[in-house]
C-alpha cells in the first residue's frame, strides 16, 4: 500500500512550494495533481513577480509580502525570473490624488519607487503613450510559472519529495476524527487507489472548496475568471502598470519574445471555466490601447483564461473587492484533525505561503527542522563544462534557453542524446528553439502523458506558429521512439492542436486567421487528421 | 499603352489556370503575381470533393460535386464546366509531358506522411495509389536526418488504414549531406535531380527492397515537372513508387507550378512578378485598369477583363483586420460575415462540421462575376476565382485545388 506522511493536493505554485519545503525539512511527502502540473492558475496569469506596488495602497500587508518575496525569488529562482523592472504610469484620466497616496504607501512598506520624467520614460520605452503624466520605476520582474513549478519539483525530488500527476482525489478518508488517507482516481486509466497518510493539505487553489467538501467541510472559495492576451512581440522591455487603483487590463508583462496583457475579472461558473472569449479580448485591447496606442498593430498569439482562487470568510465579497491575502484553515476546528487548507494569496508570495503552511504541518507532526527555502536556489548551478559541451551540439543560441528550461540533470541527458546521434539536435519547434533531443527527453521523463505535457515543460508549440509545424514533428518523433503514451497517435495530433485552438479562437483575425488557415491546410487538408476519425479502410 | 484582353491578378493555381485557359482561347493575357501563391504549400494534387457537409465520404468526386449546397462554387460553375475543366487540365498536363492521372468517377485514396489516407481526384504519376490496394509488401523509405518525415508514424497508421495483413518494412537511406543544417525534402529532391544522387539512392534501394513491391517515399522525386526520377527509380527497383504528402514545402506543388509557368511562357502570356495590385480604376460599372505599387513607382495596367485570383485570407486576397471584418482590397467587393464568435468558428478544430470562417468569401454568379449584397452583378468585367470565393471549406471537404481549377477555367470561358 502506498503511503506518505503528508499528502499535498494541488500541483500549482503553492502546492509545489509546500512539497519542496516539507521535503527539505525531511518529511515524507507526496503531491497529487488532478491533471498536469500547473494545470490551474499558476500558469494562467500574466507571470508578474510583483514589486508590491499594485497592492501598496489597498492592502499594505500584501504589498510588503510581495516586495520581500520578490527579493527572495530573484535569488533562488534566477532561471525563472527575468529582472525587467517595471513602470507605474499615470495617464491624464487617472486620479492624480491617488498618485500621492501610492508614493506614500510604497515608501511606508519599503518598495523603491523612483520617479522619472515622462521624457526619460519614452526614451526607455518608445512605444509608451506620450500622454503619460508621471512615471515611476519599481522592481517588478517577469516570472515563468511553468518553469518555476517544475524547478520546485526538481528541487523537492532531490530531497525525496514525490509527485503524481493526473491523479484526482475523490475521497478523504477519516477514522476517529483524524485523516487516515485519501482515495485517488487516475484521470487517464480511471483506476482507484487508497493512499495512507497522517496529514492532508489542500493547496488546490480554485478547487479548494471542492476538496474541502470531500470531507464535508465548507470552504468559501469563489473562483474569479481572468482572461489575458499573449502578443508575439516584446511591446515594452519593462512591465508597465497603470498608476491607479487596480483594475482590469492594465498590466503588460514582457516574457522572452512575447508580452502578456491582463487581466479581466468576472465571476467564474466553476474552477475550470477557462475558455477565453472574444468580448474579453476586445475589452482588454480597449484598455490596453490607452497605454500603447498602436496596440492593435501587434500580432496576437492567443488568449487564455484562468480563475483566481479568491477566498473570503465573508461569502459576499467578490472580484477585486476580495482580499488577496492568504489564509491557513485548520480543519481541526471543523472537527477533522490532520487536514488543513491554504487559500487565497498570489503567485508572488507562493514561497511564503508554503513556508507558513509547512510550519503549521511541522508543528503538528512535531518536526523541528527550520525552513530553508528562502536560501537554497531552486536549481543547482549548471557547470560551465556542461554548458560548453551543450553549445557544441545545440543549434544557434538554444543551448542557453534549454539550460534554463531543463536544469542541469535533464540538460546532461539531452546533451548525451545529441552526442550519440547528431540528428537529435534538429529543431522540432523553430519558434521556441526546442530540439528533438529535448522533446524525446521530456516525453520519456515519466510525467508526460500527451504532447501538451511536453509543451508545458519545453515551450514547444508556444511560439508564433502555435503548433503548425511542430505538431507533426513531435508526434512523429514520439512515435519513432516507440512511445505514444498508450494513445492512438491521431489523438495526440488532435489533443495538441485542439489545446492551441482554444486560445486562437477568440482572436481569429489578421495574421492569426492566416496562420490557422495554414495549420488547417496541413492537418486537415493534407494529412487528413479529421478524416482519420473513422480510420476509413480502403 | 498596352491593353490586354485579360489581366489575371494572382499566380496561384486558379490564376495560372485562368491565364492558360484564356490564352488558349486566343486572348492576349497579362499575369500579375506577387509571391508564389500557395502551390508550394499545398500538395499539387487536385482534390475535387471527398466529404459531404456532415463529414461522410462521398462515393466519387462527381457525385460529390452534384450534391453541394447552392452557395458552393461548384453549384454555380455547374457539373459540365467542372468536367470540362478537369478535361482541360488533364490535356494540358499531357501536352506539357507531365501527365496527371485520375477522373471524376473515381476517388483516389492517397497515403500521407501521417500514415492516414486522403481522398483526392487528380494526381501526378508519382502519387498513383492503385498498387497500394493490392500489394502485400509495402516498404516505407525514410532518409536519415530528413526533417518532416517519420517512417514509423507512417507505418503505425497505415496498419490501421490499410490493414494489418500486409507486410510493412522501413528502409532508411543515407545521403551525403553534412554540415549540421536540417535536411528538408527539397534537399533530397535536388540530390535526386543529380545523376550521382540517383545512382547512390538506387544502389541502396536495390540492396534493401524486393522487386514487385510498393515503395512509399517522402515527396522527393525531383524538382522539375517530369517523371525522370520516378521512372529511373521504378525501373531500377522494379517497384511502384508512391510519394506521401507531408508538411510544406511541397515538391509536387512546385513541379505543377513550374509546369504551368512553362506552359504560360509558350502561350505568350506576359508575366509580371512582384506586382502588388493595390487598387482598381472603374468607369461606369466596368473596370478599366488596375494599379500596382512596384519598388519604384505605381504602374497602371489596362484590359478588357480582369480575373481576380488573389487568394483567400491565407494568400492575402482577403484581409481581416478585426473580428467579423473581412475586406477584398482591390475592388472593394462587399463580403458578408457574422461577428459573433460562435458563428465564426466551431468550438472544436476538428469535428464533423465545416468551419464557418472558412466559407467566407466573395459571392459570384455562374460566370464568376462578383455580386453585391442585393445579388446584382457588381462589376461586369471582373471575374473572381479560387480561394477568394465563398461557400466552401476546402480543408474539411477536400476540394483544395479543385475549386481553383474549375473556377479559373470557368472565368476564362466567361471573358
Amino acid at each position: 500500500m502506498e503511503k506518505a506522511t503528508v499528502i499535498v493536493i494541488g500541483g500549482g505554485a503553492t502546492g509545489v512550494g509546500i512539497l519542496r519545503d516539507l521535503a527539505m525539512r525531511g518529511v515524507d511527502v507526496l503531491l497529487l495533481e488532478q491533471r498536469d502540473m500547473v494545470h490551474g492558475t499558476s500558469s494562467r496569469y500574466h507571470g508578474l513577480l510583483h514589486s508590491g506596488g499594485r497592492y501598496a495602497v489597498k492592502d499594505a500587508e500584501a504589498g510588503k509580502e510581495c516586495i520581500e518575496e520578490n527579493k527572495i525569488l530573484r535569488k533562488i529562482g534566477k532561471h525563472c525570473v527575468e529582472a525587467t523592472e517595471g513602470f507605474f504610469v499615470r495617464l491624464p484620466e487617472d486620479d492624480e490624488a491617488f498618485e500621492g497616496k501610492w508614493v506614500e504607501a510604497c515608501q511606508k512598506i519599503g518598495i523603491p519607487a523612483l520617479q522619472i520624467s515622462p521624457n526619460e520614460a519614452w526614451q526607455l520605452e518608445p512605444n509608451l503613450t506620450h500622454r503619460a503624466k508621471s512615471v515611476y520605476r519599481v522592481p517588478d520582474a517577469a516570472i515563468d510559472g511553468f518553469r518555476m513549478v517544475w524547478q520546485n519539483v526538481a528541487s523537492a525530488k532531490r530531497y525525496g519529495g514525490r509527485l503524481r500527476t493526473y491523479t484526482e482525489v475523490i475521497s478523504i478518508e477519516q477514522s476517529n476524527n483524524h485523516v487516515v488517507g485519501v482515495i485517488t482516481r487516475n484521470f487517464i486509466t480511471g483506476e482507484e487507489e487508497f493512499i495512507a497518510c497522517d496529514f492532508v493539505v489542500s493547496a488546490a487553489g480554485s478547487w479548494a472548496g471542492e476538496i474541502a467538501r470531500l470531507a464535508g467541510i465548507d470552504v468559501h472559495v469563489q473562483p474569479d475568471r481572468g482572461t489575458l492576451i499573449a502578443f508575439n512581440h516584446r511591446i515594452s522591455s519593462r512591465i508597465i502598470n497603470r498608476l491607479r487603483p487596480a483594475a482590469d487590463g492594465d498590466i503588460f508583462v514582457p516574457h522572452g519574445s512575447i508580452t502578456i496583457l491582463g487581466t479581466t475579472s468576472s465571476e467564474a461558473k466553476q474552477p475550470d471555466d477557462t475558455v477565453p472569449l472574444t468580448a474579453e479580448v476586445e475589452e482588454l485591447l480597449k484598455i490596453g490601447e490607452a497605454t500603447f496606442e498602436n496596440l492593435r498593430d501587434y500580432r496576437m498569439l492567443r488568449a487564455f483564461s484562468g480563475t483566481r482562487p479568491l477566498y473570503s470568510a465573508d461569502p459576499t465579497a467578490k472580484g477585486r473587492g476580495a482580499s488577496r491575502n492568504f489564509v491557513i484553515l485548520d480543519h481541526a476546528k471543523d472537527g477533522l484533525n490532520g487536514f488543513a487548507s491554504i487559500v487565497g494569496g498570489k503567485f508572488t508570495t507562493y514561497r511564503l505561503m508554503a513556508e507558513k503552511m509547512t510550519d503549521f504541518i511541522c508543528k503538528s507532526l512535531k518536526v523541528t527542522a527550520p525552513c530553508r527555502t528562502a536560501e537554497e536556489p531552486l536549481v543547482e548551478e549548471i557547470s560551465p563544462q556542461l554548458l560548453a559541451k551543450a553549445r557544441l551540439y545545440f543549434p544557434a543560441y538554444s543551448s542557453d534557453l534549454a539550460a534554463s528550461r531543463l536544469g542541469g540533470a535533464a540538460l546532461e541527458h539531452v546533451v548525451k542524446r545529441m552526442e550519440e546521434n547528431s540528428q537529435k539536435s534538429q529543431l522540432v519547434c523553430e519558434c521556441e528553439n526546442v530540439t528533438l533531443a529535448e522533446v524525446e527527453e521530456v516525453a520519456h521523463d515519466g510525467t508526460s502523458f500527451n504532447l501538451s505535457d511536453v509543451r508545458r515543460k519545453t515551450r514547444m508549440g508556444m511560439g508564433t506558429c502555435q503548433g503548425a509545424f511542430c505538431t507533426y514533428r513531435s508526434v512523429g518523433a514520439i512515435e519513432a521512439t516507440g512511445l505514444t503514451f498508450g494513445k492512438d497517435n491521431i489523438d495526440l495530433f488532435k489533443e495538441f492542436l485542439q489545446a492551441r485552438w482554444r486560445g486562437i479562437r477568440p482572436i481569429m483575425w489578421g495574421n492569426v486567421l492566416r496562420e490557422i488557415e495554414l495549420t488547417r491546410g496541413i492537418y486537415d487538408g493534407t494529412l487528413n487528421i479529421n478524416g482519420a476519425i473513422d480510420h476509413e479502410k480502403r | 499603352m498596352r491593353k490586354d484582353d485579360v489581366i489575371v491578378i494572382g499566380g496561384g493555381l486558379s490564376g495560372l489556370i485562368a491565364a492558360a485557359a484564356s490564352a488558349k482561347r486566343g486572348k492576349k493575357v497579362t499575369l500579375l503575381s506577387f509571391g508564389m501563391g500557395t502551390m508550394t504549400i499545398g500538395s499539387g494534387i487536385i482534390d475535387i470533393l471527398g466529404y459531404d457537409n456532415n463529414a461522410a465520404i462521398v462515393s466519387n468526386p462527381e457525385s460529390g460535386v452534384k450534391m453541394v449546397d447552392e452557395d458552393h462554387p461548384y453549384h454555380k460553375i455547374g457539373l459540365q464546366a467542372v468536367k470540362n475543366s478537369v478535361e482541360f487540365f488533364l490535356n494540358l498536363c499531357r501536352e506539357e509531358m507531365y501527365p496527371y492521372i485520375g477522373n471524376l468517377n473515381e476517388m483516389k485514396w492517397i497515403p500521407t506522411a501521417a500514415g492516414t489516407l486522403k481522398p483526392t481526384c487528380l494526381v501526378p504519376k508519382t502519387i498513383d495509389p492503385d498498387q497500394l490496394k493490392v500489394s502485400d509488401q509495402i516498404y516505407i523509405v525514410g532518409f536519415h536526418g530528413l526533417k518532416d518525415y517519420y517512417a514509423e508514424l507512417v507505418v503505425k497508421n497505415l496498419k490501421v488504414s490499410l490493414g494489418m495483413d500486409r507486410k510493412y518494412e522501413i528502409v532508411m537511406i543515407d545521403h551525403n549531406f553534412s554540415g549540421g543544417r536540417d535536411v528538408t525534402v527539397l534537399d533530397i529532391a535536388r540530390w535526386l535531380d543529380s545523376e550521382d544522387g540517383r545512382a547512390k539512392c538506387i544502389q541502396q534501394l536495390k540492396n534493401k527492397i524486393k522487386p514487385d513491391s510498393v515503395v512509399l517515399m517522402p515527396p522527393i522525386l525531383g524538382t522539375t515537372p517530369d517523371y525522370l526520377v520516378l521512372d529511373e527509380l521504378a525501373k531500377a527497383t522494379g517497384c511502384q513508387l508512391i510519394e506521401t504528402m507531408t508538411v510544406p514545402p511541397s515538391l509536387s506543388g512546385l513541379r505543377l507550378r513550374s509546369m504551368l509557368i512553362n506552359c504560360l511562357k509558350k502561350l505568350g502570356v506576359r508575366m509580371i512578378e512582384k506586382a502588388n495590385v493595390i487598387k482598381s480604376i472603374l468607369e461606369e460599372g466596368k473596370c478599366i485598369a488596375v494599379v500596382t505599387d512596384g519598388i519604384d513607382r505605381e504602374r497602371t495596367y489596362y484590359a478588357q477583363n480582369f480575373i481576380l485570383a488573389t487568394g483567400g485570407i491565407y494568400g492575402g486576397g482577403l484581409i481581416s483586420s478585426a473580428l467579423g471584418e473581412i475586406k477584398e482590397p482591390i475592388f472593394n467587393i462587399p463580403i458578408q460575415v457574422s461577428v459573433a464568435q460562435e458563428n465564426w468558428s466551431n468550438l472544436k478544430l476538428f469535428s464533423n462540421k465545416k468551419q464557418p470562417f472558412a466559407k467566407i468569401g466573395v459571392d459570384v454568379d455562374n460566370k464568376m462575376r462578383p455580386l453585391d449584397m442585393q445579388g446584382e452583378v457588381l462589376i461586369e468585367n471582373v471575374f473572381v476565382v479560387g480561394r477568394n470565393l465563398q461557400g466552401y471549406d476546402f480543408c474539411f471537404e477536400k476540394s483544395g485545388n479543385g475549386v481553383a481549377l474549375a473556377s479559373g477555367y470557368q472565368a476564362a470561358m466567361s471573358v
